[in-house]
């Protein structure tokens, strides 16, 4: 084995002189003493807990009661407090001889005083010189969301949060200023607490098939979250910081009294959105003239004629075939040509009309309780929570429960050894029968034909019931809601130990243990008797039953060694610098376990019960070996410096490739401390930033670059025999995609920081993308995964926050976030300028490529440009293949006189240019509302659910969408124009039919609360209480009329590992929630 | 305090090298191809996984052959089915998933053969029994041979690829004329010929012999003996009807196949590996990784599955049976008739009147996984064998009229056509194939092969076509399209075919 040579280590070993250079001691002197003290409140004059006084030139420091008083030993000599605490602007106060005093704090969501997570430490926000967006967790327990990435959507400048389901407890998708790969995933990295956990990328359908980083992180622990957005901010980590960084810090203990939080909210949750399907009626109305339609056409020479009722439809048809047994018999019918004489009659007596949507959404209960208790004193600092989740969804039978600990503990052994252990063991349950996705039941609830027969009810097609003959021949979605099992239990663990020892002032030296353990496992059975078809069921039973039981053992070890340094010399030089090693290494176990040939008994769902069962486990394990260094730098609060380095190697990378490094550097100047800027005084605080890094992305399966062999069987004589190949092109070269961001903004602060703002402008440049790049299939393969190809994305983003009342009772701040981005292939590979995506569902729903100086992804369909009139045909515009008069008319592209595939142009793509989001608060005395809009524009959505419920050709059995209601019927009723006659026999070819516009704005949150404190006037024993409401996408528009939710993934629609491309193809409607809480403080 | 920090330092130095060998991670649950190709059952194996490419053959002929043909008039209601374009000449059907999957599918099987010949060249002396050596060097020949002819016949021009590539090699090389794939084929072809068993052990049954090799080849000659159609296709216009009828005769001779007694029993899913089989593919029911088949159920509706209590198989909506097929049975060809195609049934109280092939199933033998039906497919059978012989008589090669009078009368006679024919003509005895083969494949390569597609395809669309979807068929139709992804993969490394 190779040993590889360590141009490293004296990299990793510089900083370490560096600061040793540097060693300067620091003296104290303290003498004399006088008591002050005093109570800090907010401008409203509510108390503000735990903020910090500090003596002035000393290091004197105390915190802040829980009501708000203090009282701190000061010395003589010394007259000036500084009054700081998290979320307010620092505030220096001259004591002028007094020992009491009131202090009120004005609050600044973003002041600069603030301290930012950065990677491996903290910053102070206002020194910061790399791109990076804090969210204050702080309000998040009084919002109804289960999860972390929910809490995030519309939060943040550059951090595009996307709810592509409706089901409980999926992971979002987050992607950190748009999507630089192809193949590789867009999901960033996350760090919990300084423990970066494994990253996921969602599957070709959309799904976290072994997990999503934050399943089952609990968002009423989080204290804040942070986002690394360009490389200099997040090149530390690496390898895997292409897509960027979110950094997550919990809550933690302060020293003081005990504090024990208790916060409940109960409310209810349904449906966001109906769809728009058409009505029984409607339907019968449609299935009837296309029935007609086809009876007329097809029977032409028999003399057919609309208005033929059933005998003379039989005969007709009969007179056609020549076998006398193969006739309809009388009372039999050829559904494709004979209507049911029912709809016709008033009372539809027999049938039954169900609005399938209404009966599968329902309202659930949902409720959250959380209890938590934290403080310390000057040894030991604790924060101890338990959480309870219980959700039913809006769906019927499903439903999430989940339950979580957590327990954060600091230990100061010395003065000089410090300790910690986080832990938070978590349990959750989910039950999804498998609704959303292609041909699952949400799709089935939408398609099913809304007449049936009155006599099965609901259950049309389940157990004893045969189906309606008109009918699509689905199971019942009812019916399969109520018996299909797809039950999910997830118990996972994050554990944390750390050690600190500060070698000398400045300098510490940390090493951390983390294992996150996630143990998952999901059951599922359908029951024979909402399967196959009647007469199956009758003959086979439960042979029509099946199983499975899937598992996986997921595990990530870290172990991280810092060793860090601050300093600040002569109050002009600032210096913090950082060196460190890590390890990480992921391994998954993978269980599938799946019944063959049904079971041998009913009403036993485990797969002892089946008549066989097939099944496989696989494990893969990777490593990731790290070196890193950080400079940061500052002269006299003006000029900041800050340069990284990384050095990462992997097992995942071929054996040429293994390492790589990343640097990055940033340089910021704040023009606000030079002299010549002090006059204007409106400017607060003004810092010009820059910067440049590269970055990875690593997401290639664990042994990518390894040739295996793969099984291909053959039988001989009616035997299995083994038969092995190699299984794909491998490339031992492989290794990670490269990232290069260039990012250059300003902070600024204006009118008595009023009004703050943050602007970025960037360009990332992603290259050396791992595609799977087409090869021509002569070598056996139609992929080979490369390092080809290049994609740049550019934009800007802003965040702005203004106070716009700060005086008197009514208070009202206004945070908005504005972001930009677009995307572009700027090269693929072997010359090729474009590659189309393959698509699951045939030829004629391709709709997608990838093409230079396009963005990725881009949609190109046939464009329909109208409805075809008598005038057009005699004209012979182009047709696609035999259409007619009312058929949808296409733009002939290529002008070769007909309309075909080479007709085909993009016109749009799948990402928001885009995204927005516009937090208001508002306070008056003791109530305070908070309401969040989002949204988002210029996205397409090119919905295959759209085609499935409204496309050309579609029989008229499948409920199609509203917009049928407009169709074409004759030249003198032509409906609306853009939809074309029901019976149509030409095809249909991918068209801008199924192109919707993502749009959407949305209220996502209104939050209302009080402060009990007000009407309670005994306040023994509670320090705080409030009671809150707060409704969640209760008000919202969008463009999407083919589908539920505009951000909607559940359905791999390239069919193709190679280019992942999930899309709609029945998503739920977001959740609408509304929520009556309490929070109270003992 | 210093010293604890110099310890600690150490310790990180002394863990890292440590650590760096870690970063060498071999698959847990995958065995590397570098340490395969070591012992004699590892290159069994090897041409096992050769042989495992012909599984998707009887599909593709069905959705290539039969469905571009007069045997099939398969339009669907909404015109959506990946079908549609195949049988209704569509100009756009470069994209389409049947014929990007017989140019992946033959292709990926050659990368298997040459991957064995080119480990057998390297490693082959650990197999110590030379004769073993040598058959499965023909083995891997005689199937690459096989994967190129089906190429040849759907595609034309093919790039002919003799070793395996890497990705930047293969962009280098370009389609090659259809007369040297098939010079290349016959080497393979005349190789294995020479050097496979006229026989194998009872285990071993399905693999190719000997026989299977001369019976391609006979087929081989005949294809490139018919007209060119003045297209770059499988035709070249030779005369070769005398070397396929050597050795077509060769079989013969050699004894080893007879024509069942009953058409009946040649389908039969407790007789396979009967006399009539020259070659086939072999499937068998309840393995994993699966081994059983899907062709049984390709051309047949899922609700008739339904109607007869058995769970939907995949076949989707009807593909009919063309009313000409069905009008050209004779009364008395019941036999054949009813085997091979459904008339009508009833689902439901719906009444489905129109027909479809289902020759391949039989409803006690339903799997319990829809993708692993046991029945072998049989791509050359011993009727196949004696009229192809006749075919090369009417074609001019060494024979009399009364041979291939003999011929067809003993086929005709077995199904129960027991009234003599004389003076059988070319388009008689072509039309006998076309009943007797219904749904095996053969009819579109059987049309090419005749020399009269253009006349017999146009007619039939003319009368058959009520529904005015098929496009006008032309010559260059007789060949597919090179598939869209190919021709995307670099611009001007393949040329399209004409017409697409």
């Amino acid at each position: 084995m190779k040993k590889y040579q360590l141009p490293l280590k004296p990299l990793w070993l510089f900083p370490f002189f560096f600061l040793f250079t540097f060693f300067i001691a620091n003296a104290q002197t303290e003498n004399g003493n006088k008591p002050v003290t005093g109570k800090i409140t907010d401008e409203g004059g509510n108390v503000i807990p735990g903020a910090t006084i500090q003596v002035k030139g000393t290091n004197i420091r105390i915190s802040a009661k829980d009501d708000g008083t203090f009282s701190i030993v000061v010395p003589a000599g010394k007259a000036i407090l500084i009054i700081s605490s998290i979320g307010f602007t620092q505030k220096e106060v001259s004591l002028n001889g007094e020992t009491e005093i009131t202090v009120k704090l004005s609050g600044s969501k973003n002041t600069l005083e603030d301290v930012v997570v950065i990677g491996y430490g903290t910053q102070k926000k206002r020194n910061v010189t790399g791109a990076v967006v804090s969210f204050d967790a702080g309000k998040l327990d009084e919002r109804p969301v289960t999860r972390v990435d929910q809490a995030l959507v519309g939060q943040m400048a550059g951090v595009a949060v996307k709810q592509t389901s409706g089901a409980l407890g999926k992971g979002f998708s987050v992607q950190v200023r748009g999507t630089g790969s192809i193949t590789a995933g867009n999901e960033p990295l996350y760090v919990i607490d300084g423990f970066p956990l494994a990253t996921a990328a969602p599957n070709a359908a959309g799904n976290y098939a072994n997990g999503n980083p934050l399943d089952n992180i609990n968002p009423n622990d989080i204290e804040s979250i942070q986002v690394l957005k360009d490389a200099a901010a997040a090149a530390i980590y690496g390898s895997r910081a292409a897509n960027g960084v979110v950094i997550i810090t919990t809550k933690r203990g302060r020293s003081g009294k005990v504090k024990l939080d208790v916060n409940s909210y109960v409310g209810f949750v349904e449906r966001s959105k109906k769809l728009d399907m058409l009505n029984a009626d409607e339907w019968i109305d449609r299935a009837t003239e296309m029935i007609n339609a086809k009876y007329v056409a097809d029977y032409k020479a028999q003399g057919a004629g609309a208005a033929d009722d059933y005998e003379m439809r039989r005969q007709k048809i009969n007179s056609t075939i020549a076998d006398p047994t193969k006739r309809i018999a009388a009372g039999q019918y050829n559904t494709t040509y004979m209507l049911d004489d029912r709809w016709a009659k008033p009372g539809h007596p027999g049938l039954r009309f169900i609005d399938w949507q209404d009966e599968a959404f329902r309202t659930g209960l949902m409720q959250n309780h959380q209890i938590s208790a934290s403080g310390g004193n000057e040894f030991v600092r604790y924060y101890v929570s338990g959480n309870t989740t219980r959700q039913e969804g809006m769906v019927i039978n499903t439903n999430f429960i989940s339950y979580s600990a957590r327990a954060n503990v600091e230990v100061n052994a010395s003065k000089k050894l410090r300790f910690g252990l986080n832990i938070s063991p978590t349990w959750s349950i989910i039950n999804d029968p498998g609704v959303e996705g292609k041909d699952n039941i949400l799709h089935q609830v939408l398609s099913m034909s809304p007449v049936q027969e009155d006599s099965m009810g609901l259950y049309p097609n389940i157990d004893k019931n045969g189906q309606y003959r008109w009918s699509t021949s689905t199971n019942s979605p009812i019916g399969k809601l109520q018996n299909i099992i797809g039950e999910t239990k997830r118990f996972r663990t994050l554990t944390s130990i750390f050690g600190e020892y500060q070698i000398i002032p400045g300098l510490a030296f940390k090493t951390t243990l983390n294992l996150d353990n996630t143990d998952n496992n999901s059951k599922g059975f359908t029951p024979y008797i909402v399967a196959s078809s009647l007469d199956t069921r009758n003959a086979q039973g439960t042979v029509q039953s099946s199983g499975s039981y899937n598992s996986y053992k997921k595990q990530t070890f870290a172990n991280e060694n810092t060793l860090s340094y601050n300093k600040e010399f002569n109050n002009i030089h600032s210096i913090s610098a950082l060196a460190g090693f890590s390890y990480n290494s992921d391994k998954l176990d993978n269980v599938r376990l799946s019944s063959n040939g049904g079971y041998s008994q009913n009403n036993i769902i485990t797969l002892n019960a089946a008549k066989g069962v097939t099944g496989f486990t696989t494990e893969s394990k990777n490593i990731l070996l790290s070196y890193f260094g950080r400079l940061q730098y500052s002269f006299d609060n003006k000029y900041l410096l800050s340069a990284s380095m990384r050095r990462d190697g992997s097992s995942r990378f071929g054996a040429n490739t293994k390492w790589g490094w990343f640097p990055s550097a940033s340089v910021g100047w704040r023009i606000s401390e030079e002299e010549f800027i002090k006059p204007v005084t409106f400017i607060n605080d003004l810092k010009l930033r820059g910067s440049w890094g590269k970055s990875g992305n690593y997401n290639i399966p664990d042994y990518g670059s390894i040739n295996v062999e793969a099984l291909y069987n053959y039988s001989l004589n009616g035997t299995s025999v083994v038969g092995q190949a190699p299984s794909a092109l491998t490339n031992p070269d492989l290794t990670w995609e490269k990232s290069e961001t260039i990012d250059v903004g300003f902070d600024v602060t204006v009118l008595q920081n009023r009004i703050s703002a943050t602007f970025d402008y960037y360009t990332k440049s992603n290259t050396a993308l791992l595609l799977n790049a087409p090869v021509p299939l002569v070598t056996g393969y139609g992929t080979s995964l490369l390092n080809a190809g290049a994609v740049k994305n550019k934009g800007w983003d802003i965040e702005i926050t203004s106070r716009n009342i700060v005086k008197g009772p009514f208070q009202w701040t206004t945070t908005a976030n504005l972001s930009h981005n677009t995307n572009k292939v700027t090269t693929l590979t072997n010359d090729q300028t474009q590659i189309l995506i393959p698509s699951a569902y045939g030829a004629n729903a391709q709709h997608s490529i990838l093409r230079v100086g396009d963005p990725m992804y881009s949609i190109y369909v046939v464009k329909q440009i109208g409805i075809l009139t008598q005038e057009d045909i005699d004209k012979k515009v182009a047709l696609y293949g035999p259409q007619t008069v009312g058929d949808p008319k296409y733009y002939d592209k290529s002008g070769d006189g007909f309309i075909d595939l080479n007709d085909r142009v993009i016109v749009g793509h799948p990402n928001p240019d885009y995204v927005w989001g516009i937090t208001n608060n508002f306070r008056y005395k003791g109530f305070d509302l908070t309401v969040l809009t989002q949204g988002q524009w210029g996205g397409s959505i090119y919905s295959l659910l759209g085609r499935a419920l409204g496309r050309t050709g579609q029989g008229y059995l499948d409920n199609p969408l509203g917009f049928f209601r407009n169709r074409w019927r004759s030249p003198d009723d032509p409906g609306d124009g853009k939809v074309g006659k029901a019976y149509s026999t030409f095809g249909q070819i991918a068209n801008t039919d199924w192109l919707y516009s993502s749009d959407y704005i949305r209220v996502r949150v209104i939050s209302l609360g009080y402060d009990l404190n007000r009407v309670i006037k005994s306040k023994k024993g509670i320090q705080a209480a409030r009671v809150y409401i707060t409704a969640e996408n209760f008000f919202g528009h969008d463009k999407y009329k083919g589908g539920m939710n505009p951000e909607a993934n559940n359905t791999d629609l390239s069919g193709n590992t190679g280019f992942p491309e999930p899309g709609d193809y029945g998503g739920l409607p977001l959740p609408k929630s509304l929520v009556l809480g309490v929070n109270i403080t003992f | 305090m210093k010293k604890i920090v110099v310890v600690i330092i150490i310790a990180i130095a002394g863990c890292i090298s440590a650590c760096e060998k870690k970063l060498d991670q071999s698959p847990i649950s995958g065995s590397p191809t570098e340490n395969f190709y070591a012992q004699t059952s590892d290159f069994i194996q090897a041409v096992n996984a050769v042989y495992n490419g012909l599984m998707n053959y009887p599909d593709r002929q069905l959705n290539l052959s039969e469905t571009r043909s007069d045997n099939l008039y398969a339009v669907s209601d909404g015109g959506v089915r990946d079908w549609e374009g195949v049988n209704s000449f569509h100009k756009t059907i470069a994209g389409n998933n049947y014929v990007t999957e017989a140019w992946a599918g033959n292709y990926n099987a050659i990368f298997k053969a040459n991957t064995v010949l080119e480990k057998l060249a390297e490693k082959g002396n650990v197999i110590s029994d030379t004769t073993l050596r040598k058959r499965l060097q023909a083995e891997a020949r005689f199937l690459r041979a096989f994967y190129y002819f089906d190429l040849v016949r759907w595609f034309g021009r093919v790039p002919l690829i003799d070793k395996t590539l890497l990705a930047n090699e293969a962009l280098k090389i370009g389609r090659s004329e259809v007369s040297d794939v098939y010079s290349f084929i016959i080497a393979d072809l005349e190789f294995a010929a020479t050097n496979l068993p006229e026989t194998y052990a009872t285990a071993d049954k399905g693999r190719a012999t000997r026989y299977a090799a001369k019976g391609i080849l006979a087929l081989v000659y005949m294809t490139r003996s018919a007209p060119t159609y003045d297209i770059k296709g499988p035709g070249l216009g030779l005369n070769e009807w005398d070397k396929a009828l050597a050795l077509l005769n060769e079989i013969i001779a050699g004894g080893k196949y007879s024509l069942l007694p009953k058409y009946r029993d040649i389908f039969s899913y407790t007789n396979e590996n009967n006399a009539e089989v020259v070659f086939d593919v072999q499937y068998a029911t309840g393995s994993t990784p699966v081994v059983g088949g899907t062709f049984a159920w390709v051309l047949v509706p899922d609700t008739w599955f339904q109607s007869q209590g058995k769970g939907t198989q995949g076949g989707l909506t009807i593909r009919p049976v063309s009313n000409n097929l069905l009008n050209s049975y004779e009364t008395a060809d019941s036999v054949r008739k009813s085997i091979s195609i459904q008339t009508g049934f009833t689902y439901n109280g719906v009444t489905e009147t129109r027909s479809f092939f289902k020759k391949y199933v039989d409803l006690t033998k339903v799997p319990t996984n829809r993708i692993d039906w046991p029945i072998n497919f049989i791509v050359m059978r011993y009727t196949d064998v004696l009229m192809l012989k006749a075919e090369c008589i009417l074609h001019g090669a060494t024979g009399t009229q009364a041979d291939v009078d003999a011929i067809v009368n003993q086929v005709r006679n077995r199904a129960g056509l027991t009234i003599p024919v004389t003076n059988v003509t070319l388009a008689e005895l072509m039309e006998e194939r076309r009943k007797e083969f219904a749904a095996e494949g053969s009819r579109w390569h059987d049309l090419v092969r005749s020399g009269s597609i253009e006349s017999i395809m146009t007619s039939w669309i003319a009368a058959e076509d009520v529904q005015h979807v098929i496009q006008p068929f032309q010559k260059n139709y007789i060949i597919y399209p090179v598939p869209q992804s190919e021709i995307d993969v670099k611009q001007g490394l393949y040329e399209q075919n004409l017409g697409y």
